[in-house]
């Protein structure tokens, strides 16, 4: 059996958190939490993880794609799979112009709005998952 | 001492201008003056005035014309016109067009006195008006905006929660634990919405979206809205009926806001309409512009409340089913439609229907019709809507 896959979460709504926390878990995925952008940062050049879920509207902003930026600058990070969760779908086309369903600011990424169903949120990020590992393989 | 008001007076007669700074002097008012129509409008460039005298009748432009040339440049200016008693009539013309009051030749200083104290409180009310005014636009604004923000995420988590809730329950859950559940997640559902409207009611999206213009096929947009209104209209046994009127040029515009507007206007008519009615959608050309018209067979609109429908804010009576909106769909249509250089009318009946008509300038060249398609087309009277 495949290791149970580590999952972190940048968000900084703890209720928000709660609630796609246990809905990750339940579905058998170990799942991390950093409450804000550089916290999370931190924690993903630390240790690695196999994806990252990113709330785009943190803090006074958009703090979200501060972060999405620099993993998109280091080549070691952007081939980690993101799930963008936002709140505002009309604020994310605006900052990743010309692409308001699916960013593509990292090779694999896709994006949800919240709130999410169970049943969405676990097939997303099981294909995400699927796909970075097809990528890792295809690229060695 | 700079915000006192000042007075600008515009006179062929030399003795009046006199006369006139004369009385004003030691009241403190700034006073200018000019001795023809011409000279007073570019004196008005650099001498803001906040009240000012006009002579009706002075060589060179006209009175009138002064007049309507202040108001052009800035409405809020407050004019009086000076005219000799024989001449009552033109002064009454003029106040029709917009002067606030007249000053009969000859006037003793008491008369121009108190007319330049009445002048110059009308001016401070329009001031007053106008900052109410704008106030009010911004408080509604950022009032709409901060309210959305500050609701949409922590209903956002409230809805997450119980969607994981749900799920971590759903062995211990009984069938009227389920269905309250169930409701829970419904309302939240509908507030959600109801935000979410708001904010797009109140950003400025619309405004940026014809930087993405290009031509568009307005078929492919009636068709995708047609869809995505079905359920809706099936619910209500409603049938939507297309007729496409060919040849139908394209419109330069963006497909997504266009067929939000034209899934406005079909949600409203299934919302108004009562069971087992018909809902028509007709697109034609006319005139160089592309119409798009849906027309219900509900309940209508009273004529004195067509004005008000597409201010934004306003709820129609409820529909047959006690169904109501937000208010803000025909606004954030309108909207639209006018981000393209169109525009929306409505024509309706109280108690036999509404029909909404989205007119849009049509893209100069041929219309992406074959022409043995267009014999087909033309062989067919009506298109049926979809199912």
């Amino acid at each position: 059996m495949s290791p149970r896959k580590k999952l972190l979460i940048i968000d900084d709504d703890p209720d928000f958190v709660e609630g796609i926390k246990s809905i990750l878990e339940g579905a058998d995925y170990e799942v991390e939490v950093a409450y804000n952008p550089k916290e999370g940062f931190q924690a993903l050049q630390s240790k690695p993880y196999d994806m990252l879920l990113l709330d785009i509207m943190m803090g006074r902003g958009a703090e979200g794609v501060m972060v999405a930026r620099k993993i998109r600058k280091d080549p070691k990070l952007r081939e980690i799979p993101v799930l963008i969760i936002t709140g505002i779908r009309e604020q994310i086309a605006f900052l990743f112009p010309g692409g308001p369903v699916h960013p593509h600011f990292v090779p694999v990424d896709e994006l949800v709005e919240k709130p999410v169903e169970p049943q969405l949120l676990l097939e997303r990020v099981s294909s995400l998952l699927t796909l970075a590992e097809a990528r890792k393989a295809g690229t060695r | 001492m700079d915000d006192k008001p000042s007075i600008l007076i515009i006179d062929d007669e030399e003795v009046v201008l006199d006369s006139c700074v004369q009385i004003l002097e030691g009241s403190g008012y700034p006073v200018a003056t000019a001795s023809d129509g011409e000279r007073g409008l570019e004196r008005l460039q650099t001498f803001p005035a906040d009240v000012v005298y006009v002579d009706l009748k002075m060589p060179g432009i006209s009175g009138f014309e002064v007049l309507e040339r202040i108001y052009a440049q800035d409405p809020s200016i407050v004019t009086v016109v000076i005219t000799g008693y024989a001449t009552v009539g033109s002064a009454v013309e003029a106040m029709k067009k917009g002067a606030y009051d007249f000053l009969p030749k000859p006037f003793t200083p008491d008369e121009f006195r108190l007319i330049t104290q009445r002048a110059l409180e009308k001016r401070r009310l329009v001031l007053e008006t106008m900052t109410l005014r704008r106030e009010r636009e911004m408080l509604r604004e950022h009032f709409a905006a901060i309210v959305s923000h500050e609701l949409k995420s922590p209903l956002g988590s409230v809805q997450q929660n119980l969607f994981a809730l749900e799920r971590e329950l759903a062995q211990n859950l009984n069938d009227s634990q389920k269905s309250r559940l169930d409701r829970m997640k419904a309302s939240v559902d509908t507030l959600l919405k109801l935000i979410h409207t708001w904010l797009r009611a109140y950003s400025t999206d619309l405004e940026r979206i014809s930087d993405a213009f290009k031509p568009t096929d307005l078929r492919l947009v009636i068709s995708k809205s047609v869809e995505s209104v079905q359920v809706h209209a099936t619910r209500k046994d409603i049938e939507v009926l297309t007729v496409i009127e060919e040849p139908l040029g394209l419109v330069q515009g963006d497909e997504g806001t266009l067929s939000e507007a034209v899934i406005n206007l079909l949600g409203n008519a299934i919302k108004y309409s009562r069971l087992e009615g018909e809902v028509h959608v007709r697109a034609r050309e006319a005139e160089d512009h592309v119409l798009i018209s849906v027309a219900d067979t509900g309940v209508g609109i009273a004529r004195e409340d067509l004005p008000l429908v597409l201010g934004g804010f306003h709820v129609g009576k409820p529909g047959p089913e006690a169904e109501r909106g937000s208010g803000l769909g025909l606004a954030i249509t309108q909207r639209i439609v006018q981000a393209h250089g169109g525009s929306l009318s409505i024509e309706s009946d109280l108690g036999r229907g509404s029909t909404f008509t989205i007119r849009l300038p049509a893209l100069p060249g041929k219309p992406p019709v074959r022409p043995e398609e267009r014999l087909e087309n033309a062989a067919k009277s009506q298109q049926g809507g979809t199912e």
